[in-house]
């Protein structure tokens, strides 16, 4: 494994280049730890002081340094991307490979189920949640929700692939050979989904992050929790875009970026690490 | 090759509308002559509604009641164009009789509704016959609580009998933001169900009539009568714009970006960086006073407000600690970045509330005292505002003003002293007991308090609870904010929190009587828990002295002079037991930009009325508006 | 019965069960709202202007009469079915008594043109780049393609929204801030108004593109590396057959397929509206009204949004799996 690594680092540009991208935020997140401020306490630095040596990223409106503020927003938003990310890609990788390949009844009760919530709309059903949850809102019972909400459209996609797999002749081997569903799911067609997977994974965390944001301009967030989405309401509030403080938003932003293309890169170079076409050979022969 | 085609088309069909956009964001009509004001209701989902009388159907502020309705009296909430008191469609003041269970009311001759019928005494008593015959209508309940019948002796004349003694009966007709309106008999009586009844187009009293509209509700043009001498407000003058439009310019960014560009000659409210952008970058914007603080003060006063049916905050003494723990400079910086007019007192600093109240006051407030029960301390300093003038003086130079009397108007008198031994003591003798650097209430619980604040909706205010917040957070209480979106009306109303910050004092402004707000406040109109309250009391705070002032306001006219010396007692009371914590005046960034109109409203030299213009009192401020050269 | 009658009974059977379930969720949660229309309606009606506290109580009383709020629960789900049968929500709580469906009519064509338009730009140009930076895995420029597009994804749509704004609105100011059309332009079928319609869409349209690109991109990609290594493609390859005949004919053709059922779903989707695009270019639709709806609990009005997306969505994704055995013949019709 360490020399699978190894080798991967020394001589996949673009895996060496994701980790060392992901690396920086993640360091950046853990630099929360320990911030000299409060996230939730304002007027602690002089506010709209542009990027300088004293205050690297500038001060927000609100009289925060906009570097450690950062650092905690960065970590909510990302513990909150992944727990959707990793939920829901659960929900969905299982719902869909079992319904491609059992088909027939199996896979009409689970398509009910899963149609279902595809059609229901998100946006009323996240608001109306944050109404009922009122003061017990928080980012992780959000995620929980949006996990919940944001499977089907993937397992539907994993399930068309499934589907497609399941005609294939190495599968039709595999039952022959008296292999269990299980197993055929879990070693032969995982490997043929996982760049799905991957990609999905990566849209699910956006989806979820945009989401959260989406929320948060439209105020429906809990805002003593520091996330990007928050940063932003926050800027918004004090019309940061036309008052100048450009800082405010670009540098949440940057970062974001900065993650994405970090996880962009990981996930070509690992698509290419198991590259069915590799695996596709090694079932030939 | 399609694509091209189409391509081509469009860029056509731009180069046809870019000459025309080039003027302005609207087609066919001469911007010289256009005023263009943003509605606060933003898009209106039911537009060609304009019927005002079916409850909440359509569209208020979207021009409809600033210049297409009237009624009997309007108050104004600064000085007034002829005084606070107007007479509008009522040629004299309410005349009531010795017990106040009649009010008579002459009303204007020569008043005509915008398709030539004349208005007369036959268009109030349908008004109010309607009214108590048909529940469900805006004004039906207030309608049905008072009135046992109206007479006309003449066509100018209508006489209201009350079920009850009523000395205020005459608000219900005087517009402080709104009033109940006059209903054109002609058309109305033949409209069927009333409550089905779109009104489109509207017949108008007011000097204008509805030109064209969204009909999905961004927009609504109106246009001047070409009979506007036969409206009420022909008496100052005629109005200045042919036109006027009110548009739904969209979030705050964007309100100054489009004033920027000169699109939107008042902005109704905005943030206080996007006032001082416009400061900056625009020549031509002003605000309501010249230089900082550049906002208007409504007549309201935000104040911290404690829920009395919650035992947590059963004791006075603990309610002043939390006043004491609150620096006024910080969240008046954090909130309004110090353009704020901040207010100790139960009334709000503005209009000519300060002459009223603000100003005697003063002596009593120095010499006022409350028991830690350790010592006596004075928790008032005079100087708080001059120390917020003196701490923006660095970074605002000139703006600020120097002489104490402007700093008094801009940015108030004083405000409690922080003080965090007094508030230790003032707590401990209210059973509360600190171990370690965290408070615990009387029954050995950890001290929360969940501080709701209305979200994006009224982003100061936000920002003043979530101040607060951590005032009381650094003092070692568990303190946060919960936004609460569109269920802060819910929630505030039926009791539904510990501490909100809102309003429950509302006043006239121009007028001393404090009936507004006040009578609202007696405790035979207090909810049980989880039942709505009536509007303003939210606190649901009741007292046996309060409830004595009163039934003695009842008992006297509106402008019997003993009226301020009542209203002063409520205001000794209200300090010492501190039921809410009054922070300042809702300030409105109402933004004017003198492109292509002045004469706009502003502190200074014009204080005759609000520019706020979801007020139906800005139908005034059309009349004082002159193009630009 | 057997083969494809079968499976379309089936199939239609699913439809109207994920209908039923999914318009039956949507009532209880829309009635969960703790947000009561009459409280609000009081509310603004009285909110500023003087008002007796006697008199709010008869007009709560007055209003709950109006507005049909009377009866229990199960009574309001009662006549919600009756009405649902006849195609009527009911009048809006919130524009009483402007009944909901004419609400939504009034808005629906500028959602539908306008998500219309740019699913489907986004989707064509999405698959394309996407399906070409599958296939030539080692063109740089389609690498460096790539990289853009993700760097573009992930910036949150409001700002990507904004800054357009900012950039096109008042920077160089060359295209509208606010609208849908130009004020005072009558709503005809004219050349002033379809430009107008035009120049006012470029921004929503754009920023719409930019924001939606990368994730029909990302998916592409994986799909065409994905298809690429099928039997198929490997002997066309072999057998020499152009790269881009291999390209068009077969690998992008065949990874095209999930990606229609994707975009059947995203057009079922748009009938709740783009709600930051209508508020950040204040452009008229749908998510307005759900927006506003919801903050003033006007449950009626949402419940009437949320079953026409419902059964857009469901509709939508009926089709796609009508259609799907007659598109991919590997697919067996079971």
């Amino acid at each position: 494994m360490a020399r699978v690594l190894f080798d991967l680092l020394r001589f996949n540009r673009e895996f060496t280049a994701g980790i060392i991208l992901l690396g920086f935020v993640v360091i950046f997140a853990g630099l929360s730890f320990v911030s000299p401020y409060p996230p939730n306490d304002s007027y602690v630095v002089p506010f709209d002081l542009p990027p300088s040596w004293t205050h690297l990223l500038g001060t927000t409106s609100r009289g925060q340094d906009l570097f450690w503020l950062l650092t905690f927003a960065i970590r909510n938003t990302l513990l909150f991307g992944l727990t959707v990310a990793v939920i829901s890609r659960i929900l969905s990788l299982t719902i869909g490979l079992i319904a491609g390949y059992a088909g027939g009844i199996v896979d009409r009760i689970l398509m009910s189920i899963n149609d279902t919530f595809i059609v229901l709309p998100l946006f009323p059903i996240l608001v109306l949640f944050y109404f009922v949850m009122r003061d017990s809102m928080s980012w992780v019972l959000l995620a929980l929700v949006m996990a919940c909400l944001g499977w089907a459209y993937d397992a539907r996609l994993i399930r068309s692939v499934s589907m497609s797999l399941r005609t294939r002749e190495f599968t039709e081997t595999s039952i022959f050979s008296g292999m269990p569903m299980r197993q055929i799911l879990v070693q032969e067609h995982l490997p043929f989904v996982m760049p799905i997977v991957f990609s999905t994974t990566m849209n699910n965390i956006n989806w979820s992050i945009g989401l959260e944001v989406t929320l948060s301009v439209l105020g429906f967030t809990d805002i003593n929790t520091p996330t990007v989405g928050v940063l932003i309401y926050w800027a918004n509030q004090h019309t940061a875009l036309v008052a100048g403080v450009w800082w405010w938003i670009f540098f949440p932003v940057a970062l974001v970026i900065i993650t994405f293309i970090g996880l962009f890169l990981l996930a070509v170079s690992m698509n290419e690490f198991i590259d069915p076409r590799s695996r596709l050979s090694r079932i030939g022969n | 090759m399609r694509i091209l085609q189409s391509l081509a088309l469009l860029a056509i069909a731009w180069a046809f509308d870019a000459p025309a956009y080039a003027q302005g964001s609207i087609s066919d009509l001469p911007r010289k002559q256009t005023l263009i004001v943003e509605n606060p209701e933003g898009t209106v989902k039911n537009a060609g509604w304009f019927n005002i009388w079916a409850v909440n159907a359509g569209g208020q502020s979207t021009g409809l009641h600033q210049l297409g309705m009237d009624t009997f009296w309007y108050i104004d909430p600064n000085s007034g164009v002829d005084g606070v008191w107007d007479n509008s469609l009522a040629s004299e003041k309410p005349i009531y009789n010795a017990d106040f269970t009649e009010m008579t009311v002459k009303l204007r001759k020569g008043i005509f509704w915008s398709d030539g019928v004349e208005f007369s005494a036959a268009d109030v008593m349908y008004t109010i016959e309607t009214h108590m015959k048909t529940p469900g209508l805006r004004w039906s309940a207030a309608v049905q609580v008072n009135v046992a019948g109206i007479t006309a002796p003449d066509s100018s004349t209508v006489v209201f009998k009350l079920k009850k003694p009523n000395s205020r009966f005459h608000a219900l007709f005087t517009v402080r933001w709104n009033a109940m309106w006059m209903m054109p008999k002609h058309i109305f009586e033949k409209a069927g169900d009333l409550i089905k009844f779109a009104f489109d187009p509207p017949v108008t009293l007011g000097p204008y009539v509805v030109h064209s509209y969204d009909p999905n509700g961004k927009w609504f043009i109106w246009r001047k009568r070409p009979d506007w001498q036969r409206t009420t407000v022909a008496r100052f003058g005629e109005p200045g714009p042919t036109y006027v439009a009110y548009i739904d310019p969209g979030p705050p960014d964007k309100r100054v970006i489009a004033q920027l560009n000169h699109e939107l000659d008042i902005i109704h409210d905005t943030s206080p960086e996007g006032m001082f952008t416009l400061a900056k970058q625009s020549k031509t914007s002003r605000g309501w006073f010249k230089g900082f603080p550049y906002a208007h003060p409504d007549p309201t006063l935000p104040m911290v407000i404690f829920n009395h049916q919650n035992p947590l905050f059963k004791s006075r003494d603990m309610r002043w600690a939390l006043a004491l723990l609150i620096d006024m400079k910080a969240v008046s910086m954090a909130s309004y970045r110090g353009a704020a007019t901040i207010s100790a007192i139960g009334v709000p600093p503005t209009g000519r509330y300060p002459e009223y109240y603000h100003e005697p006051m003063e002596a009593w407030l120095k010499d006022f005292e409350i028991d830690t029960g350790k010592r006596k301390i004075k928790p008032y300093d005079p100087t708080v505002g001059k120390q917020i003038a003196d701490m923006l003086r660095p970074s605002m130079g000139d703006q600020i003003p120097t002489d104490p009397k402007e700093v008094a108007k801009a940015f108030g008198r004083g405000w409690w002293k922080p003080d965090q031994q007094a508030a230790t003591e003032l707590l401990e003798r209210a059973g509360f007991t600190k171990r370690g650097n965290e408070w615990f209430t009387p029954d050995g619980k950890r001290f929360t308090i969940r501080i709701t604040v209305e979200g994006d909706l009224r982003p100061v205010m936000t920002r003043a609870g979530s101040m607060i917040a951590q005032q009381w957070r650094q003092f070692g209480i568990d303190a946060t904010t919960v936004v609460a979106q569109g269920s802060l009306l819910d929630r505030r109303n039926s009791g539904d929190y510990e501490v909100i910050i809102s309003w429950a004092v509302e006043t006239w402004g121009g007028h001393p009587d404090l009936s507004f707000f006040l009578d609202s406040w007696h405790s035979q109109f207090i909810a049980e828990p989880g039942k709505p309250q009536p509007p303003r009391n939210w606190s649901r705070w009741s007292h046996p002295e309060l409830d004595k002032i009163i039934e003695q306001i009842r008992s006297i006219g509106f402008d019997d002079p003993k009226g301020i010396e009542l209203g002063k007692e409520y205001i000794k009371l209200v300090a010492r037991e501190m039921p809410t914590i009054p922070l300042m005046a809702y300030n409105v960034f109402t933004v004017m930009d003198e492109t292509y109109w002045t004469g706009y409203p502003n502190a200074e030299t014009a204080p005759y009325t609000d520019p706020v213009p979801n007020w139906a009192n800005t139908k005034y401020m059309m009349v004082k508006l002159k193009p630009t050269n | 019965m057997h083969g494809y009658p079968a499976y379309l009974i089936g199939r239609l059977g699913q439809f109207l069960l994920v209908v039923f379930i999914g318009i039956n969720i949507a009532f209880i949660v829309t009635h969960a709202t703790p947000i009561d229309p009459v409280e609000q309606t009081i509310s603004a009606a009285t909110q500023y202007g003087a008002t007796s506290p006697e008199a709010i109580a008869m007009m709560r009383q007055s209003l709950k009469e109006l507005y049909g709020l009377e009866g229990t629960l199960l009574e309001q789900y009662a006549t919600f079915w009756r009405r649902i049968a006849v195609a009527d929500f009911g009048p809006s709580l919130s524009a009483f008594p402007t009944p909901v469906s004419v609400l939504i009519w009034r808005a629906l064509p500028w959602t539908v043109g306008l998500l219309t338009v740019s699913t489907i730009i986004t989707w064509c140009v999405g698959n394309l780049l996407g399906g070409l930076a599958g296939y030539y895995l080692r063109s740089r420029t389609l690498r460096f393609a790539g990289i853009l597009a993700m760097a573009l994804h992930p910036i949150p749509y409001y700002i990507v929204a904004f800054v357009l704004l900012i950039v096109f609105g008042y920077l160089w100011p060359i295209l509208p801030l606010s609208g849908g059309s130009r004020m005072n332009l009558p709503h005809e079928f004219s050349l002033a108004f379809i430009g107008s319609l035009a120049l006012h869409s470029i921004l929503p349209i754009l920023s719409l593109v930019l924001g939606g690109l990368g994730g029909w991109f990302m998916g592409m990609r994986s799909l065409v590396s994905n298809v690429v290594t099928e039997d198929y493609v490997v002997y066309a390859e072999l057998g020499g057959v152009s790269p881009r005949r291999i390209l068009g004919s077969y690998v992008m053709r065949n990874s095209l397929v999930p990606q229609v059922t994707g975009l059947a779903m995203s057009l079922g989707a748009i009938f709740t509206g783009a709600i930051i695009t209508e508020q950040v270019f204040g452009y008229p639709g749908i998510g307005t009204l759900l927006v506003a709806a919801v903050h003033v609990g006007d449950y009626s009005l949402v419940l009437g949004i949320t079953t026409v997306s419902i059964l857009a969505v469901s509709l939508a994704v009926l089709l796609i799996d009508l259609i799907y055995p007659l598109l991919d013949p590997r697919v067996k019709v079971s």
